[in-house]
């Protein structure tokens, strides 16, 4: 857009028109002023996201126990992450849970997803609606639901609340995210090579192994990284569902903010947290960027 | 695909049907009955749980449910907009990174995070003894008020609505904003016939997303609120931890009566389901 209009016709050298005249508004201004009005909700959307996250950060440094006065900078909270036995235990129960359900969920959402994808459509269709109940099911009611089903269980299964109940929980809300973040990848594949692949005698275990999984796998990848990220940070689902006595992070958290009891340490290892997700998911994409630029090259 | 591998997913058919579909018809049941705890020794047929819907501490929570829950949604689409639409105008290659700034704060534990944000609404915080900042003795702090949970649910949620919107955005293709800027329409013309319509999906199922955990939580409004304000997850919440279960179940299927009303909703705008990733 020039600021300078143009004269559409000056050949007769007495009528210039304008471009207002035929209907052209000026926006340039407007524009530069909306685009910095942007920047600034999207620096404050970025700032909102993260405020909670420098907070705790400066909490895992504060030798003062206080979370209202700064003494000075210490590190020693994070040696206490190792000592604390509560604080130990319900990082060992989180880690525990999330890594088996998102393993399991991982398996059986692959092989689920290539099932909803050979069905016919409207079994299909019915399915997907199925799988966004755990995705959009308020926490509150999953959790609820999971807990009555156990305790009809418990007449069965006297010790069933703990780490099993916790288990199957996470495999129920982490598998929708697997199967829709394999299926598009699914979609995407020719179909034929499948076929092929059995028509060359491969046997259909094999051919899921050999063939399906390698052409999905940045589906799977994500999936499993939603996954975990879901599992991880459950509390609401997990505080319904877990027996007594078996305790992950936030349902420890949740009764020590209760109890106004909290220790320092576990500000601590929320930090370290965000540091090794930082790391991983750098590192994750600088080596996506360096494949990128292979296979560019190639 | 081969039709032999179909039956890798009737066992979550069954998965689902029973852990998915029988709660919710069990809920159902309850609230007609009465007894304690799971115990069907002493069970009795009733419509008394109705009378609880009538009671003003549900219809105060619910209502503060909905008016938190709907401003909350309001603020996040207004912020969410914004921003998933300069972070696609921007250009940035990078869609990954994108992701990963918007992911990485869920890595935190939302409970400390919600925390974090009440204590440093208070008057004297962590920043003011940082730098040294006097606090006036009258200082009132906006912890345990309305505000802060809208705050605090905004600043938890915002990256639920951002994401589908950036992804409707990402897909919608670009020539169709060249074509209306060729055929003669401004940019916000072209914005407010073309881009907006078709990032509408993204809209409503970031509403969604956002909308049903604001409404149905019970830890920020626990914690923000300092029990100053009751919404219906924390009622519901008190129901189950005194084994009342058939209130409670009747509480539980109002809830879930609106989240099948949104996912009705998100399936009317976005069939494929694109978005909700």
């Amino acid at each position: 857009m020039r600021k300078d209009t143009p004269k559409i016709s000056s050949i007769s050298g007495k009528e210039i028109a304008t471009m207002s005249a035929y209907g052209y508004k000026d926006y340039t201004i407007l524009k530069k002023v909306l685009k910095i009005l942007g920047w600034c909700v999207v620096i404050s959307v970025a700032i909102m996201l993260y405020l909670s996250i420098f907070v705790i950060f400066i909490y895992s440094i504060n030798s003062n126990k206080s979370v209202n006065e700064f003494g000075e900078v210490t590190l020693k909270w994070y040696k206490e992450i190792w000592t604390h036995r509560m604080l130990r235990t319900s990082i060992i129960n989180t880690f525990a849970v999330s890594l088996v359900a998102t393993l399991l969920s991982t398996i059986f959402g692959t092989l689920i997803a290539i099932g909803i994808y050979s069905a016919a459509k409207k079994k299909q269709k019915w399915m997907m609606l199925l799988n966004n109940i755990p995705l959009l099911n308020a926490d509150i009611v999953t959790g609820i639901s999971l807990m009555l089903i156990f305790s009809l269980l418990l007449r069965i299964f006297p010790y069933i609340f703990g780490f099993p109940t916790l288990i199957i929980a996470h495999v129920y809300f982490t598998l929708p995210y697997v199967i829709l973040n394999v299926l598009p990848k699914l979609r995407e594949m020719d179909p034929n090579l499948i076929d092929a692949a059995l028509d060359l005698g491969v046997k259909p275990k094999k051919a899921i192994w050999k063939v399906v999984v390698p052409a999905v796998k940045s589906g799977i990848l994500s999936g499993v990284l939603m996954a975990f990220t879901m599992s991880f940070d459950d509390f609401v689902i997990s505080y319904f569902t877990t027996g007594n006595g078996f305790d992950n992070l936030s349902i420890w958290i949740y009764g020590s903010i209760g109890r106004k009891d909290l220790t320092p340490a576990v500000y601590a290892f929320n930090s370290l947290v965000i540091f090794g997700a930082m790391a991983i998911l750098l590192s994750v994409n600088a080596v996506r960027r360096k494949n990128l630029k292979r296979s560019r090259k190639s | 695909m081969n039709k032999r591998f179909q039956k890798l997913a009737t066992p979550y058919l069954i998965w689902l049907y029973i852990l998915a579909l029988f709660p919710a018809v069990f809920m159902f049941g309850l609230m007609f009955f009465n007894m304690e705890g799971i115990d069907t020794d002493e069970i009795s047929f009733t419509f008394e749980n109705f009378k609880q819907l009538a009671e003003p501490s549900t219809r105060i929570a619910l209502l503060n449910s909905l008016k938190f829950s709907v401003l909350s949604t309001a603020l996040c689409i207004l912020l969410g907009y914004i921003t998933a639409y300069f972070l696609y105008k921007s250009h940035i290659q990078n869609k990954f990174l994108v992701l990963t700034i918007l992911i990485l704060p869920m890595w935190s534990n939302l409970l400390l995070r919600t925390q974090a944000l009440a204590n440093i609404m208070e008057p004297n915080n962590i920043f003011t003894s940082l730098f040294h900042i006097q606090v006036k003795e009258d200082a009132v702090g906006i912890a345990g008020g309305d505000l802060a949970v809208i705050i605090g649910s905004v600043f938890t949620y915002l990256p639920f609505m951002i994401l589908p919107i950036y992804t409707a955005l990402e897909k919608i293709d670009p020539m169709l904003e060249e074509a209306s800027l060729d055929l003669g329409s401004n940019e916000f013309t072209t914005f407010r016939r073309v881009t907006l319509p078709l990032s509408l999906k993204g809209v409503v199922t970031g509403s969604v997303m956002v909308f049903l955990p604001c409404m149905s939580g019970f830890a920020i409004p626990e914690i923000l609120g300092k029990g100053n304000i009751v919404m219906i997850g924390n009622i519901i919440e008190q129901f189950f931890k005194n084994m009342n279960y058939n209130i409670g179940s009747l509480l539980a299927i109002v809830i879930l009566i609106l989240i099948l009303a949104s996912i009705a909703l998100v399936n009317k705008f976005d069939k494929d389901g694109e978005t909700v990733l």
